[in-house]
């Protein structure tokens, strides 16, 4: 069994009267430790798909096992808690809490385990540390670039050690340096810390530290491509 | 409730969006302000005026007269008093005040005579300074209520124009009587003197009853013996008499009681309101807190907590304002020469918590339901 499986996985919703279904009997697997890249036109099902697999949004039918657990079947306080301990989310528009400092951010997860505040403290110190941010600690989300807050993001998504992280779009509001810097970063925890990774872009220079890419259009799987096919993935 | 784990994160929250804070806070501590003192002034009238099984105290005053200016009986009336069945006490007292109006500033004077301090008429105080033996000692001498020392700042020695009578501070005094705490008790013949009366004519006479049963007895008795007396009198308890000179006061504390409630559904409506904006406000924080694996309960009990923080803090800020305003502030309401003393007592400061805990509690619930039961990515597409 893949890490993460999907069959004939749907997801339909009403706006207003409109029925609208993002994603429909879509079958997919995806193995534990691959950087998977997630494109399409806007509309095609990404953003959805990624929500499905983070346990932020449940299917309307069809099966979605990840980490051979069937997420159909938890409840949503079952699904927070799984979210907790699986799940690790990196948003387009970093979505850190404006009140809190980058630490305070990132420390967020942690207060859900069963730590204490120099765990919690070394934990998020590491991470920070991960990210190259070491110095910037105790700076509001306002205080920092996009570059930087995506950055904190990062390291609030990897702090409690998930075992899947996914990306929306991680670097959809940042210049190309920036970028560059954060797709080269989660590279990095792909490879050296050995998470899984999937990442929706619309961006095709992304897919190339992605070890694999997928086509999505109108909620309907395209294309794969296998690893050892992606020839920017043998460049980097 | 385990929000309390979360309780640096929800004070974080209140610290950090100070200004809605402050506002929200502010705005709640001067309801409760305006609670606790309207609650204060309804538990003095209630002190002063609430009749109970143990009270043994008359007070007889001139017939059809409703004011210390206009009530005059003769002294001797108090030798027919006394002997009276059931009478244990009589004592003649007239009263010297500054004006017969209510008011926050008026000074009652209580002249009585040196034979009746003998007979243990004023037993039932204890001196904070001086002694009964400075008073007896001068007859421009006076033992001032603590309350009224209090805020005229007067100690032993002192020489004072109170209300146009000039007295010699002989002793400050406490006592477990509501009607002592801002008065001057001065020498019978020096006040009838000084308040322009001819020698022989007292305001009342306070008479203290053998058995509280025998209350209304005793009452009629003396109104019967001075029916057809030139100056026939009207006997009442102590507490009916205070509460028939301040009917106007009980009737306006008993309005103001309604306000005061009507400050405790503001403090709802404020809190509501500030919780209601800022969870509108923090959709996407809540959407993401749910998303790293905060619980929908959780997320509900951070609001409520935080609704919680402001309303107890701001019900705590306007105790202290009123305790403040009641403790140093010293204030007592008088009317025809009765004082009603405005202070907080423990009952309406436990009422007064409790109320901001509940309001608290109350106004986060219904933002909190609807923060938790929004589905995390419709929050994030609705931002």
């Amino acid at each position: 069994m893949a890490f993460i499986e999907c069959r004939q996985l749907t997801r339909s919703y009403k706006k207003g009267n409109t029925p609208i279904t993002p994603l429909e009997d879509l079958d997919l697997d995806i193995e534990e430790g691959t950087f998977t890249a997630l494109m399409g036109p806007s509309g095609s099902g990404k953003t959805t798909l990624l929500n499905l697999i983070a346990g932020i949004d449940t299917p309307t039918s069809g099966s979605l096992m990840v980490a051979g657990i069937d997420l159909a079947k938890l409840s949503r306080s079952q699904l927070a808690h799984w979210r907790a301990d699986t799940i690790g989310y990196i948003f387009q528009l970093y979505n850190l809490i404006p009140v809190l400092t980058a630490y305070e951010n990132i420390e967020l997860p942690l207060l859900l385990h069963s730590l204490s505040a120099k765990e919690r403290y070394m934990k998020v110190a590491a991470a920070l540390e991960l990210v190259g941010l070491a110095d910037r600690h105790d700076h509001f989300p306002n205080q920092l670039s996009g570059g930087q807050e995506q950055r904190v993001a990062i390291a609030r998504a990897i702090v409690s050690d998930p075992k899947i992280i996914v990306a929306d779009e991680p670097t959809g509001d940042l210049d190309r340096v920036a970028a560059a810097e954060i797709l080269s970063l989660l590279r990095m925890i792909n490879r050296e810390v050995g998470r899984t990774l999937v990442m929706v872009t619309h961006d095709p220079k992304s897919t190339e530290y992605a070890q694999r890419t997928l086509h999505l259009d109108k909620g309907k799987l395209l294309e794969r491509e296998p690893v050892a096919d992606h020839p920017s993935a043998l460049r980097s | 409730m385990s929000a309390i784990r979360y309780l640096p994160l929800v004070v974080k929250y209140v610290l950090r969006y100070r200004g809605r804070s402050v506002l929200t806070i502010g705005g709640v501590a001067t309801a409760m302000f305006l609670f606790y003192a309207v609650q204060a002034m309804h538990h003095g009238v209630q002190e002063a005026t609430e009749a109970t099984s143990k009270d043994t105290k008359l007070v007889v005053y001139r017939q059809d007269r409703y004011c210390p200016f206009s009530s005059n009986l003769p002294q001797d009336y108090e030798g027919r008093i006394a002997s009276i069945g059931g009478v244990k006490s009589v004592l003649p007292i007239k009263i010297a005040v500054n004006n017969c109006r209510t008011g926050l500033d008026v000074v009652t004077f209580r002249g009585i005579p040196l034979g009746a301090v003998d007979n243990g008429a004023l037993d039932h105080v204890r001196f904070a300074e001086g002694s009964i033996q400075n008073w007896k000692q001068r007859s421009d001498a006076a033992l001032i209520g603590g309350r009224l020392a209090a805020k005229r700042g007067l100690k032993v020695g002192d020489r004072v124009d109170l209300g146009g009578i000039t007295v010699y501070v002989a002793g400050i005094i406490n006592s477990p009587e509501p009607q002592d705490q801002s008065v001057a008790y001065s020498h019978l013949d020096f006040t009838q003197r000084a308040s322009g009366n001819k020698p022989g004519l007292v305001t009342q006479f306070n008479v203290a009853v053998d058995d509280p049963a025998r209350m209304d007895y005793v009452a009629k008795a003396i109104d019967v013996e001075f029916r057809n007396a030139q100056e026939p009198t009207s006997t009442w308890s102590e507490k009916a008499f205070v509460a028939r000179a301040a009917a106007d006061i009980v009737e306006i504390v008993g309005f103001a009681r309604w306000l005061g409630w009507g400050c405790v559904i503001g403090v709802f409506a404020l809190v509501f309101n500030a919780i209601v904006l800022s969870v509108q406000d923090r959709i996407r924080d809540h959407a993401v807190m749910q998303t790293v694996g905060f619980p929908q309960r959780l997320v509900a009990e951070l609001i409520i907590g935080e609704s919680l923080i402001l309303s107890l803090t701001g019900g705590l800020l306007g105790l202290a304002a009123a305790l403040g305003l009641t403790l140093w502030g010293n204030l007592s309401l008088s009317v025809e020469g009765l004082s009603i003393h405005v202070q907080t007592d423990a009952a309406s400061i436990l009422v007064g918590l409790v109320l901001s805990v509940f309001t608290g509690v109350l106004a986060g619930l219904v933002p909190a339901w609807h923060a938790s039961q929004r589905e995390i990515s419709a929050c994030f597409r609705a931002v």
